[in-house]
C-alpha cells in the first residue's frame, strides 16, 4: 500500500486499533494540552519532567506486584511515584539550602534511574507478561486497546470540568499566589487541583508518548499557543488544539511507518507547530518583529526622502531625480523608490522629469523638520550637547517622535522659534 | 477605634526570626508608615497580617477581629516584581481580579462590579490602558495597575508593600494623592516604605521595624534622630547572637 491509501485507510478507521490510537491520542494530547497551560503559566516546566521520569518506578513496582499490565494498576503505580517526586522537590525545596534546580535533577535522576533497574530487573525475570513494559520509555500509541481510551475520557472529562470550574481561581492563583490567598482563595487546594491532574496526565499520558518525551507534551503545545494570545482561556483552547492535533498527526505519522515510535513523532509534530508559532506567531514572534522592522525601514525612506523638499519658504517644491540623488545621501534605488511611495501617497506629483510637492507633502516635509529641529533643541539643552553635536542624534529620532511626544517636546521648550543652529523651526 | 493589632507576632525564616515580637496597636484612618533597613523584616509583618506567611507565635487582629471575619474590608498590594508581568493578561483583568475578593471563586461578576473596576482605572487614570497587555506597561503603570486592583477590592484596610518602588516621580505624586483621597474616605493604610526623606510627608503615623519593633507611634513623636539611629544604626548585638545561637544549634524559639 502507498503512502495515501494508508493514510486513508488509517482515516476510515476499519480497523478497529485504529479507533482506539485515534481516540486514543486525541484525547490523551487534549487533556495534556489543558493541563500544560498552568503548568507553563506557574512555570513549572522542569516539574513535569520530574513527573514524567519519575512514573517509570511506579509503573515497574505496579507490574512486579501484580504480575500483569492491568493499565489499572500501572497508572495507579505511575501516579503514587509520580505524585511523590514532585512533593519531595517541594520539600526540598522549602526545607533545605538545595535551590529547586538541583532538588529537581537529583530526584529525576534517582527515580527514572530506581525506574530503569526496576525495568531491567522484570525482563530478566521471565515473565511473558512483561514483553511491552519498556515501550513505556519511548511510547506506543498502538500498544493501548478500548478500555485505555475509556478511561482517558472519563479521567479527561473530569479534568476538563475542574478545569471550568476553578478557572477563576487556577488564574489567579498562577499570576500572584499571594493576591489569590491575601483574597481568600484556598490556595492549598487550588495547587492540588493542579497537581494531581498534572500526575494522573502525565501518568495516563507515558503509555502513548513515553516518560522521556511526556513534558514535551505538556509544555509545547501551551508554549506555542502563547505566541498567538494573551488571554489565559484563549491560550487553554489554544493550546488543546494544537495539542490534540499534533497527538492524531503523530500517531498517524507512526501508524503508516510501521515500527515508527508515537511518542516521538508526536512530540516532532507538535515542535514544529512551536518552531512556526515562534516564527510567525502574532504576539513577540520573529516574524512580527521582521515586519515591524520592514515597516520602519520604510517609515524612515519615505520621511528622509519628503525631508528633501522642505525649504524654509514653506513653498512648493520641484526637483528633478538627478538633482535629488546629488542633495542627498539616500542611494539611487532607494531614493527611487521613496520617491515611488510619496507619489502613491499623494505627497508629490511627477510632472514631466520634475517631481512636486503637493501641499500635503509639503506639510509633512515641514513635520519632519520640526521634529528634528525640536528634537536637536531639546538634547542640547538637556543633554548639555554642542550644537555641532546633535544633528546625528535628531536624523534618528526624528523618525520615532509621535505627535504627543511632539506637543510634550512643544510645551517643555515653550515653543521656540529656532533650533540650535538657529535655524527656524516650521510650524503648520 | 483599631485597625490593626498584632500580639507578639514572630515569624522564623529558616530558623531565625524575621519578625520578633512585634506588638502594637494601630490607630484607624491614617495612612501609617512601615520602616526600617533591608530585611528588617517590613514585608514580611505584612504577609504575617495578611496570613500568607504563617506566624510562628503570636497573632493578629483587624477591626478587633480575627482576619478571616473580615477579609472582603482587607486589601493586600504585593510588591509590584513579586508578579511575572508577561503573565496572559490585560490591565482590565488584573483589577478584575481585585472583584473577585468579593465575589468568589464563581460567582459572575455583575454588572456593578464592572462599573467598579471601571471606577478604579479611572482613579488611577489607567482608563485608556484598559485593553493594554500588563507586559507592555512601564513600571509606574503596573504599580497603578495594582493599586487600582486594590481599589476595586472596596476595602477598609489596605496593605501595600513598596508601592513606590520603581515608579516615575509623576506616578509617586499621583500615588501619594490618591492615598490621602482615601484616607481622607476613612481607610486605613500601611505602606511599606524606605525613603526617608519622603516619609516625614507621606505618613501621618508609624511603625519602625528592625526585626524586632523599634517605635511604634505618631510621626512628630517618633520620627527624631534618636530613634532613627536604633531603627537604622545597626541591629542589637545581644539579639542578634541569640537569633545566629537559635539558628546554629536549631533550638526552637518556644518549648511546651
Amino acid at each position: 500500500m502507498d503512502f495515501f491509501s494508508e493514510i486513508a485507510s488509517f482515516f476510515s478507521f476499519t480497523e478497529p486499533n485504529v479507533r482506539v490510537v485515534f481516540w486514543g491520542s486525541l484525547i490523551l494530547c487534549s487533556i495534556s494540552g489543558l493541563v500544560g497551560t498552568f503548568t507553563l503559566l506557574r512555570k513549572r516546566s522542569l516539574i513535569g519532567d520530574v513527573i514524567s521520569h519519575a512514573v517509570l518506578p511506579g509503573i515497574a513496582l505496579a507490574f512486579i506486584l501484580g504480575q500483569q499490565k492491568n493499565p489499572a494498576y500501572l497508572i495507579i503505580g505511575a501516579t503514587v511515584t509520580g505524585w511523590i517526586s514532585t512533593f519531595l522537590v517541594d520539600y526540598i525545596t522549602k526545607n533545605s539550602k538545595i535551590k529547586s534546580d538541583t532538588a529537581i535533577a537529583l530526584i529525576l535522576s534517582v527515580f527514572f534511574g530506581a525506574g530503569i533497574l526496576l525495568l531491567t530487573h522484570i525482563q530478566q525475570s521471565g515473565n511473558a507478561a512483561q514483553s511491552g513494559l519498556d515501550q513505556f520509555i519511548f511510547g506506543r500509541a498502538s500498544s493501548m486497546n478500548m478500555n485505555d481510551v475509556y478511561l482517558f475520557t472519563a479521567v479527561g472529562v473530569v479534568i476538563v470540568a475542574l478545569t471550568i470550574v476553578f478557572f477563576r481561581g487556577l488564574t489567579v492563583l498562577s499570576f500572584d499566589e499571594e493576591f489569590s490567598q491575601a483574597i481568600g482563595f484556598p490556595n492549598p487546594w487550588l495547587r492540588l487541583i493542579l497537581s494531581i491532574t498534572t500526575v494522573i496526565t502525565v501518568a495516563m499520558g507515558v503509555q502513548a508518548v513515553g516518560v522521556v518525551l511526556m513534558s514535551a507534551l505538556l509544555i509545547t503545545p501551551a508554549a506555542s499557543a502563547r505566541f498567538w494570545t494573551n488571554s489565559v482561556p484563549l491560550l487553554a483552547i489554544l493550546s488543546v488544539i494544537i495539542s490534540g492535533a499534533s497527538g492524531v498527526l503523530g500517531s498517524t505519522i507512526s501508524y503508516t511507518y510501521a515500527g515508527m515510535p508515537t511518542g516521538p513523532w508526536i512530540v516532532v509534530v507538535v515542535s514544529l507547530v512551536a518552531f512556526t508559532s515562534a516564527i510567525i506567531g502574532t504576539r513577540n514572534g520573529l516574524g512580527r518583529k521582521m515586519l515591524l522592522r520592514w515597516s520602519n525601514n520604510r517609515k524612515i525612506l519615505r520621511e528622509n526622502t519628503i525631508k528633501l523638499f522642505y525649504n524654509s519658504e514653506q513653498e512648493q517644491a520641484s526637483y528633478t531625480l538627478e538633482e535629488l540623488t546629488k542633495k542627498s545621501s539616500i542611494e539611487a534605488a532607494s531614493l527611487t523608490k521613496g520617491l515611488k511611495m510619496l507619489v502613491r501617497l499623494n505627497f508629490v506629483t511627477k510632472q514631466g522629469r520634475e517631481f512636486v510637492t503637493t501641499d500635503e507633502g509639503a506639510k509633512e516635509a515641514r513635520a519632519i523638520v520640526r521634529k528634528h529641529r525640536l528634537w536637536e533643541l531639546y538634547i542640547s539643552r538637556f543633554m548639555n550637547l554642542q550644537p555641532d553635536h546633535v544633528h546625528d542624534d535628531a536624523e534618528g529620532i526624528e523618525h520615532v517622535i509621535t505627535p504627543e511626544i511632539e506637543k510634550e517636546l512643544e510645551k517643555e521648550l515653550e515653543y521656540p522659534l529656532k533650533d540650535p543652529h538657529d535655524s527656524e523651526i516650521p510650524y503648520e | 477605634m483599631n485597625s490593626v493589632e498584632t500580639h507578639n507576632l514572630t515569624v522564623i525564616y529558616d530558623k531565625k526570626p524575621a519578625i520578633w515580637n512585634i506588638d502594637f496597636t494601630l490607630p484607624a484612618g491614617l495612612i501609617i508608615g512601615i520602616m526600617g533597613p533591608n530585611g528588617s523584616g517590613k514585608s514580611t509583618l505584612l504577609k504575617a497580617i495578611m496570613d500568607i506567611v504563617e506566624p510562628n507565635m503570636g497573632y493578629v487582629k483587624l477591626m478587633d477581629k480575627p482576619l478571616d471575619d473580615l477579609r472582603d474590608k482587607v486589601s493586600y498590594v504585593p510588591q509590584r516584581l513579586s508578579v511575572d508581568w508577561d503573565f496572559p493578561a490585560s490591565v482590565y483583568d488584573v483589577v478584575a481580579m481585585g472583584r473577585y475578593a468579593k465575589r468568589g471563586m464563581f460567582k459572575k461578576l455583575s454588572s456593578d462590579d464592572k462599573k467598579r473596576i471601571d471606577e478604579s482605572l479611572e482613579m488611577v487614570n489607567m482608563s485608556a490602558f484598559q485593553n493594554r497587555q500588563i507586559s507592555q506597561l512601564s513600571g509606574g503603570q503596573q504599580q497603578r495597575v495594582f493599586l487600582a486592583r486594590a481599589l476595586a477590592q472596596d476595602a477598609d484596610i489596605y496593605l501595600m508593600d513598596e508601592p513606590f518602588v520603581g515608579v516615575d516621580a509623576a506616578t509617586e505624586q499621583a500615588i501619594i494623592t490618591l492615598l490621602k483621597n482615601m484616607r481622607d474616605q476613612g481607610k486605613t493604610l500601611l505602606v511599606v516604605h524606605h525613603d526617608l526623606h519622603t516619609a516625614q510627608d507621606y505618613f501621618e503615623h508609624m511603625v519602625l521595624l528592625n526585626t524586632r519593633l523599634v517605635a511604634e507611634g505618631p510621626t512628630e513623636e517618633i520620627f527624631n534622630e534618636k530613634i532613627l539611629t536604633e531603627t537604622y544604626g545597626g541591629t542589637l548585638t545581644t539579639l542578634s547572637k541569640v537569633a545566629n545561637v537559635l539558628k546554629e544549634k536549631d533550638f526552637p524559639m518556644r518549648h511546651k
